[in-house]
């Protein structure tokens, strides 16, 4: 029988002028609760310099979140693999994956904002080798001593890291991707395709087809496990769900146009900017418990995805609220969902 | 000057082969026990590729740790900077002085190991001119609200950080710093000079000489804090002290010597391959409580320091001895001190 797991993504975003200690005490509460609730796992996201967004950095997050959650597993979803040296992710993933006994998910994409290549003294025209270089040079550092490798922004000479990962080979590797390239890529050199938010179930299908046939085409099988994220929201009854949640991902969604999310899309489903409505339509998984179950098991079914990665919370959001809806969903949608499969 | 203050060092170093998840414990064991024998510090070291030594890393250490010592402040000692891209370090620090309520103390020094500086993309010639435009773009990033600047490996295109550290203005910038030229450099540009480990008291006297006179040149007062880093062991008599650390501490010098730690020493003092009897001599303080408090008083008559931080374990060393030497110190070592200051 399958099992569909469910983890949670801690956005950790905020308005300019809200209190971060604040808010990092309530996202520390939430992990707690995600624990508590039987979550599989709780997901950090990354971006740098992301005013007017304030948000709290990605791998020091979970370093501290593991001890609020002792069960979780630890989703780095996703880290900007082009922007970094690979040595130095390599050290700090496998610190964070020895420190909590084995629990990493080492996520990864391109990345798109001109800001942080810049800062990162790299260009958007690097990025694609960047990151398989740097992908190529992490699993190398993992898996043996003395590496030596010439990158293009790096060198690796007789390089060993201090200590390697408690999973074995290496902790799981997750490859976000939006466009059809980059689910090839995930195909050849991930552990699997972690599908992103953004698309609408009948892209999302189209692309799993693309995804199968370069899985074939790399001689590689199908994925145990094959994350999806998707923004989710629950309460007793849809108007109810819509009425906590809509004006948050609404604005959300904006600051994703914005920042020019939607440019790294494929043709036919890469407007952000449309209006709510049309937005949520076949894209997040807004309801009552059973409209969000029915929703997950038709996405189990269609695509193959097993492990949704639940986005609850949008900045300017009460986290009281997503508290609540991460109840519902794990006492009501979790089980029947599961009972189903 | 303020009362004495105390921290403890955590390389965090153990030899090839241990399991890392025993000495993970052992670390969560010192911190705790830090914070309940009332220390006022704790500071982590960084070193890349360090294999066959084991270590974990900087940051995500500094994340994982706070939650067991949460008195404590939390002191990078020190940050290799020249390694880094300024807005990722503002970043990853901002947020651990954010999750830890405002404990941070930013240490930065040069780095010196080849495989290191590879590994970034950078090289040793490099350093100087790095370690000073990340410093800078570090500072105006926490400090102000949009930064545009040029830098030799970066570019901050009106970048605004996602997060700002607790402390205001910033955490406390403190120098690490073992050539001549270096300390001149931590006078103008930061807190503090924080002085390390490896040199003796006579040549940390005649830098102090330096350094105020590279105070008084940039207009600024002698710090309020100044921190110091020392190697100890507290043992019933200097004899035994000696020989009790003898296997571990010998054993750590070398490497540092093998790691190229002394080509950074001033001319008078840079021979890490003594021999351990003659090394330790006015270098580390191996003795009973009442000698090494007179030592303490030493380093604060003699140069002015005034924060301690005590590296009390080092590889291969076993817990217990650790543990009972850090308790020697709080319980008898300490007491002596603020009689005798």
């Amino acid at each position: 029988m399958t099992t569909i797991q469910f983890g949670l993504m801690i956005r950790g975003q905020f308005p300019q002028e809200d209190d971060m200690q604040q808010r990092f005490a309530e996202c520390m509460e939430m992990v707690r609760h995600a624990d508590r609730l039987g979550f599989a796992c709780i997901t950090k996201g990354s971006h740098y310099a992301g005013y007017p967004l304030q948000d709290i950095q990605q791998l020091p997050f979970l370093t501290r979140a593991m001890v609020e959650g002792p069960n979780l597993r630890l989703n780095a979803g996703i880290i900007l693999l082009s922007l970094h040296k690979p040595l130095d992710l390599a050290e700090q993933l496998a610190s964070i994956d020895v420190m909590s006994g084995g629990r990493l998910i080492f996520g990864a994409a391109l990345g798109y904002r001109e800001v942080e290549f810049l800062g990162f003294g790299t260009t958007q025209r690097d990025r694609v080798q960047r990151f398989e270089e740097n992908l190529a040079a992490i699993k190398r550092l993992w898996g043996e001593n003395d590496v030596n490798m010439v990158g293009s922004h790096f060198q690796l000479k007789d390089a060993s890291t201090s200590i390697k990962p408690v999973q074995k080979p290496h902790p799981p590797i997750w490859i976000g991707a939006n466009a059809d390239p980059a689910i090839r890529r995930a195909a050849k050199v991930g552990d699997c395709w972690y599908v992103n938010p953004h698309n609408r179930i009948g892209t999302i299908l189209k692309q799993t087809e693309i995804y199968k046939r370069a899985l074939d085409e790399y001689d590689r099988p199908f994925p145990e496990e094959f994350p999806i994220r998707r923004e989710v929201f629950v309460a007793k009854t849809r108007e109810e769900a819509l009425r906590l949640c809509a004006p948050y991902l609404a604005t959300k969604y904006k600051v994703y146009h914005q920042w020019g999310q939607d440019k790294v899309m494929p043709e036919g489903d890469n407007d952000l900017s449309l209006e709510f409505d049309d937005l949520a339509h076949d894209r997040f998984l807004i309801g009552s418990p059973d409209e969000v179950a029915d929703e997950c098991i038709r996405l189990h079914r269609e695509t193959g995805v097993n492990h949704i990665i639940a986005s609850m919370q949008w900045p300017g959001m009460d986290y009281r609220i997503t508290m609540d809806a991460m109840q519902l969903l794990s006492e009501e949608v979790f089980p029947k969902v599961n009972q189903a499969v | 000057m303020g009362k004495m203050k105390y921290g403890i060092g955590m390389r965090t170093q153990y030899a090839a082969g241990t399991d890392m998840h025993v000495a993970f414990n052992e670390q969560m064991e010192q911190a705790r026990l830090a914070e309940k024998l009332g220390f006022n510090s704790l500071m982590k070291s960084s070193h890349l590729a360090g294999h066959p030594l084991q270590e974990f890393q900087q940051v995500p250490f500094l994340g994982r740790v706070m939650a067991e010592a949460p008195s404590l402040r939390l002191i990078t000692g020190v940050v290799l900077l020249s390694l880094h891209k300024p807005l990722d370090m503002a970043e990853q620090l901002a947020t651990i002085d954010v999750m830890s309520g405002g404990r941070l103390t930013f240490g930065a020094g040069l780095g010196y190991r080849e495989v290191e500086f590879k590994a970034f993309g950078t090289t040793s010639k490099e350093r100087v001119k790095r370690f000073e435009e990340n410093l800078i773009a570090i500072n105006r990033l926490w400090t102000e609200e949009k930064v545009s600047m040029s830098g030799s490996h970066f570019e901050l295109d009106d970048a605004a950080l996602s997060l700002k550290p607790a402390q205001k203005p910033t955490p406390p910038v403190w120098i690490g710093a073992n050539a001549d030229a270096a300390i001149v450099r931590a006078a103008k540009m930061a807190d503090a000079w924080f002085v390390n480990p490896h040199q003796k008291l006579e040549t940390i006297e005649r830098q102090a000489e330096l350094y105020k006179r590279a105070l008084d040149q940039a207009g600024k007062p002698f710090p309020d804090d100044l921190p110091g880093c020392r190697e100890i062991f507290v043992g019933n008599s200097r004899t035994e002290a000696i020989e009790a650390a003898k296997p571990f501490l010998a054993a750590k010098y070398k490497v540092y010597h093998q790691w190229g730690q002394d080509e950074d020493m001033p001319d008078d003092d840079n021979d890490l391959s003594l021999d351990y009897d003659e090394l330790l001599e006015d270098r580390f303080m191996l003795g009973s409580p009442e000698e090494i408090a007179e030592q303490i008083i030493a380093h604060n008559k003699r140069v002015g320091i005034n924060h301690l931080i005590l590296n009390f374990h080092w590889v291969g060393m076993p817990q217990a001895l650790c543990l009972e030497s850090m308790t020697r110190f709080a319980e008898e070592v300490r007491p002596l001190v603020e009689q005798g200051l």
